[in-house]
């Protein structure tokens, strides 16, 4: 599907009609996505903390309760974002800070599946205070690292539209 | 206090923010990885007093406050610095002052909040749910402000 067929599948719908119709309809998805952000990078930095060592005492089994909230809020942020591609594809397709953003929305999926299946078992088993295997702590100063940067490049997004 | 304002958007920050090309963009998105830094470690601590996760023991998570102090240290440096680009409209804005206020309640409440945690007090709940309104309150007004101009 090129550019063009996928931005006329994002007008095409009646969510569309909302944001461009309703004046208060995108600074509400644009709040939507603010809290959701702050909830995600929050349940990360809490799971991320702890293992990189932060905060060693947090009881590494219970942190992974904050996994779900995570989840939770990207959840959020994908239907907000998903808005926001559907007031205006085309701004947002060929914007290359828009681009590298969802690029590496990909990658840090990739890598909380690796926390999930590769780490996550073991760590459960983490006594409070011990260190994390190092392995593990990669992938947390990864997925940080990751975050920070997908928040950067969104408040960009206005600005790299070359 | 026009003529501070005026005196504060004319000077060199302000031109900077105004007239560089990527002075603003990089200040603002600071600014969005600071507030996600603050809220995330403020409403998670809130969530924790609230309730969830309560097999972690709340001091625990005490050193997470410097990574949230230091998100707030990046935001009042930026904010500043973004203030700057139109102070003399900002001020009056009534989302603005809404907002200052918001932070400045939320950043005391924190406060409280773990003053009533460490006294094993009644009243934890009510002030970390207060709290984190707060900081809602906060991220809410900031992001009204580029709407609501009055």
């Amino acid at each position: 599907m090129n550019q063009e067929a996928l931005a006329a599948w994002f007008e095409s719908g009646i969510v569309h009609n909302w944001m461009v119709e309703l004046y208060w309809m995108f600074p509400l998805m644009e709040t939507f996505h603010f809290v959701g952000l702050c909830v995600l990078f929050g349940s990360l930095l809490v799971v991320d903390g702890r293992v990189l060592g932060i905060g060693k005492f947090i009881n590494m089994n219970e942190a992974m309760k904050f996994i779900p909230l995570a989840i939770g809020a990207f959840a959020i942020n994908l239907l907000s974002g998903f808005s926001f591609l559907t007031a205006d594809p085309n701004a947002y397709l060929g914007n290359i800070g828009f681009q590298w953003k969802i690029g590496l929305i990909a990658v840090a999926g990739i890598n909380a599946l690796w926390f999930w299946f590769g780490e996550h078992k073991e760590l459960c088993q983490l006594a409070d205070g011990a260190d994390a295997p190092f392995r593990a702590k990669v992938i947390a100063l990864l997925s940080v690292i990751l975050w920070v940067i997908i928040i950067v490049l969104g408040r960009l997004i206005p600005y790299t539209d070359f | 206090m026009d003529q501070l304002l005026l005196a504060y958007e004319n000077g060199a920050v302000g031109l900077f923010i105004r007239e560089s090309i990527w002075g603003y963009p990089i200040v603002l998105a600071s600014h969005a990885v600071g507030m996600a830094t603050v809220l995330g470690v403020a409403w998670m601590l809130c969530l924790r007093v609230l309730g969830f996760a309560k097999g972690i023991s709340i001091t625990s998570l005490d050193k997470l406050f410097i990574v949230g102090w230091a998100g707030f240290l990046l935001n009042l440096i930026s904010g500043i610095v973004l203030f700057a680009g139109s102070a003399s409209v900002y001020f009056y804005q009534w989302t603005f002052q809404l907002k200052l206020g918001a932070i400045i309640l939320g950043g005391i409440l924190l406060k409280f909040v773990m003053n009533e945690v460490r006294a094993n007090g009644s009243k934890q709940k009510l002030l970390a749910a207060l709290c984190a309104f707060c900081w809602l309150v906060g991220v809410v007004t900031g992001r009204l402000m580029a709407y609501v101009t009055a």
